[in-house]
């Protein structure tokens, strides 16, 4: 499990972190979400040892993370970087060896993950001769390649075409039902709405909101209804009562409701109204909760370029 | 994993990447190819200048040529004497420049002859042709007119001009080398920066550690050409036979060696260190001026102050300013101008500031190195590391 508690950082006058706190469990799928500036990356940064917070720690399987721990932990920075003219095989020995493995095993190692990721003919190439989403598969590689407890990805899916989203899904998920702890941070909510089991939401440096998509849907007092009805005039909705239109486009109409709603009495008067062609009553969308979370104060925080 | 490994693990990665780097092998080359050209150049221009080769149309009488050599031998100089039947032969070899004068005997012992040349006069061929027969004949008139024998109370022997000449070049080779080395290092730790490879490195190694490796592994790269130039320099000298070599070139080529280390560990980490605080190569060069001119400023002192007073009071100072010393404390050895304990003392000395450099830069450093978004000032890489 990785803990991180009560994290604090500023960077002069902009703050970071401002006393987060959430779990992260081995075995699942953890989104990090937040908007730009929120303390994602800080967060990251703290975890790895690149950025010192002025406040809190970070624990891994109930131990303060130290750097010797973080030679079995695996990183993927958001600004993506390798060197440049080294050949991929060699480079990600080399990185494997940082983590402790031996000349051999890292030769091994770098060779089984150039080949999972379809590389396996580019390894005595440049990197800087491969393609933007082959740079990207090496430096995908470079965090695995020493079989991490761990895996941080800042922003892993940003700019993968649909195949390689796909492949970066398959190797999460896989390393995850080995047992390894995941945590990647995305703006594409939908995708982790489809990827992740948990997810944990920043907002100015705090925490609003973490835990499994499904129990926060759930606990959400919230509820999206989609109505189609065929030769109704729309005006029925008028009798539901307290209910927020989303979307109304001819006889569909998109309603934001409470959990409470009563349901058969809200079918009986569309069906009172016209045909019913369609009537969904469901949980809002992961990026509703997002947007309910972060508040209205949380969107626009500036940039901090670190 | 140790912090050793960490560091062994950087150093030879520089090494191999750079090491089988075009960049390296091609100034290797380069600069070997300079050196030893230039001492095989300079040789055989230097045995042209002091061979003459002059004609005589007849028979010469048998104590000419003698006389000739004795004069020349005062320039380090040989005379070769060829004879021909008549003026016309010699003319001819005049023609060919195979030789450059002909002494044409007189008629009596009132005519003085002539001394042939094809176009312009040469100055040393007057001077020794004209100084041997003038006293042969003297000789043979039964004057005995010997000039006075030159002495000195220094003398200065030809292996002092050999150490002057390998201070000289040692301190050239040593200033290039910290130079180019430092100045790799500075470049290494921008590129990591700018190709933000640094943040990934650094998830595992510590920043210190990075930049020790760094610094390490190019250096190895340092020594390794220096110890090939000045190798390849001692067989082109022996080669060519002309430079005397001191006595004092192997202790010369210890102390350049000793001082490349010093010298290379202490500017490499000032450039690595302020090399960090830029984003960019642009603003590296900018940002590391100072060291630059630091650098020069040693070297010039040594050659334009310490060279002619080796043991004065400037050269006795400057051995203990950790930044000048590599440069000064070489040439006053190599110029035989230092006590061993002045030596020890500056060593000392610089150990002391490059490891002082190094806990007060690797704090800069650290703080400095994953800060992106343009130049950043000292005091703040200073105060972000904790």
């Amino acid at each position: 499990m990785l803990e991180v508690h009560d994290l604090a950082k500023r960077y002069g006058n902009v703050v970071a972190l401002d006393g987060a706190t959430f779990t992260a469990h081995e075995g699942r799928l953890v989104g990090f979400l937040g908007p730009n500036g929120a303390g994602k990356t800080t967060t990251m940064r703290c975890v790895f040892g690149l950025a010192t917070p002025d406040r809190g720690e970070t624990r891994w399987r109930g131990n303060p993370i130290d750097q010797p721990m973080r030679l079995r932990f695996g990183y993927m920075p958001e600004q993506r970087g390798l060197y440049p003219r080294m050949k991929v095989g060699e480079q990600l020995s080399y990185f494997a060896q940082h983590h402790g493995l031996s000349g051999r095993d890292a030769k091994t190692a770098a060779a089984r993950w150039l080949d999972r990721f379809g590389l396996a003919d580019r390894s005595g190439a440049k990197l800087e001769e491969l393609s933007h989403g082959n740079q990207q598969r090496v430096q995908l590689a470079v965090a695995l390649v020493h079989d991490p407890e761990l895996l941080v990805l800042d922003e892993p899916f940003s700019g993968l075409d649909p195949i390689g989203t796909a492949t970066m899904t398959e190797v999460l998920r896989e390393r995850a039902a080995a047992g390894v702890g995941v945590v990647f941070s995305s703006h594409q909510l939908d995708l982790v709405e489809n990827v992740c089991e948990d997810v944990v939401i920043i907002a100015k440096g705090r925490i609003v909101a973490q835990g499994p998509i499904d129990e926060l849907k759930r606990a959400s007092g919230r509820r999206h209804l989609e109505v189609e009805v065929a030769g109704g005039n729309g005006a029925w909705i008028n009798s539901l009562g307290d209910v927020q239109v989303l979307e109304q486009r001819g006889d569909r109409v998109r309603l934001l409701v409470a959990d409470t709603l009563d349901l058969p009495a809200t079918l009986a008067q569309a069906g009172r109204a016209g045909t019913i062609r369609r009537f969904s009553f469901e949980p809002p969308a992961l990026s509703d909760l997002f947007m309910e979370a972060i508040g209205e104060d949380g969107r626009d925080t500036p940039e901090v370029h670190r | 994993m140790s912090r050793a490994r960490a560091i062994w693990l950087v150093a030879r990665r520089e090494l191999m990447e750079r090491g089988r780097s075009k960049g390296f092998i091609g100034s290797l080359i380069l600069t070997e190819v300079f050196v030893v050209g230039s001492m095989l150049l300079q040789a055989t221009l230097a045995s042209g200048e002091n061979q003459i080769r002059v004609g005589y149309v007849g028979d010469p009488p048998a104590a000419l040529a003698p006389a000739m050599n004795a004069v020349a031998q005062r320039d380090e100089g040989r005379v070769e004497l060829r004879t021909y039947v008549d003026r016309g032969a010699a003319e001819a070899a005049l023609g060919t420049d195979e030789i450059g004068g002909a002494i044409l005997p007189g008629d009596g012992p009132d005519d003085p002859g002539t001394l042939l040349f094809k176009a312009e006069p040469d100055d040393r061929v007057v001077a020794t042709v004209s100084e041997a027969i003038l006293a042969l004949r003297l000789a043979e008139a039964g004057v005995n007119l010997s000039p006075p024998a030159v002495e000195s109370i220094e003398p200065v022997s030809a292996a002092d001009q050999a150490s002057f000449l390998l201070a000289n070049v040692g301190v050239i080779f040593l200033f290039i080398s910290i130079f180019s080395f430092g100045y790799w290092v500075l470049s290494g730790v921008v590129e990591e920066k700018q190709s933000r490879v640094v943040e990934v490195v650094l998830a595992t190694v510590r920043p210190r550690d990075l930049l020790m490796g760094k610094v390490f592994g190019i250096g190895v790269l340092g020594l390794v050409q220096l110890l090939i130039l000045l190798v390849t320099g001692l067989i082109a000298a022996g080669f060519v036979g002309r430079i005397e070599l001191p006595a004092t070139t192997l202790p010369t080529f210890a102390m350049l060696l000793l001082w490349f280390v010093l010298g290379y560990v202490l500017y490499s980490t000032l450039f690595g260190v302020l090399g960090a605080l830029a984003s960019r190569m642009e603003e590296a060069s900018n940002v590391t001026t100072p060291v630059s001119f630091l650098a020069m400023g040693a070297y010039f002192l040594s050659i334009f102050v310490v060279l002619n007073d080796p043991d004065g009071l400037v050269a006795r100072i400057a051995s203990l300013v950790p930044p000048a010393a590599p440069m000064v404390v070489p040439m006053r050895a190599a110029l035989g101008a230092i006590e061993w304990w002045e030596v020890v003392i500056s060593v000392v000395v610089t150990v002391l500031f490059i490891y002082a450099l190094f806990v007060v830069g690797g704090r800069v450093y650290t703080g400095a190195v994953l800060q992106t978004g343009g130049r950043m000032k000292l005091r703040d890489a200073w105060r972000s590391a904790r």
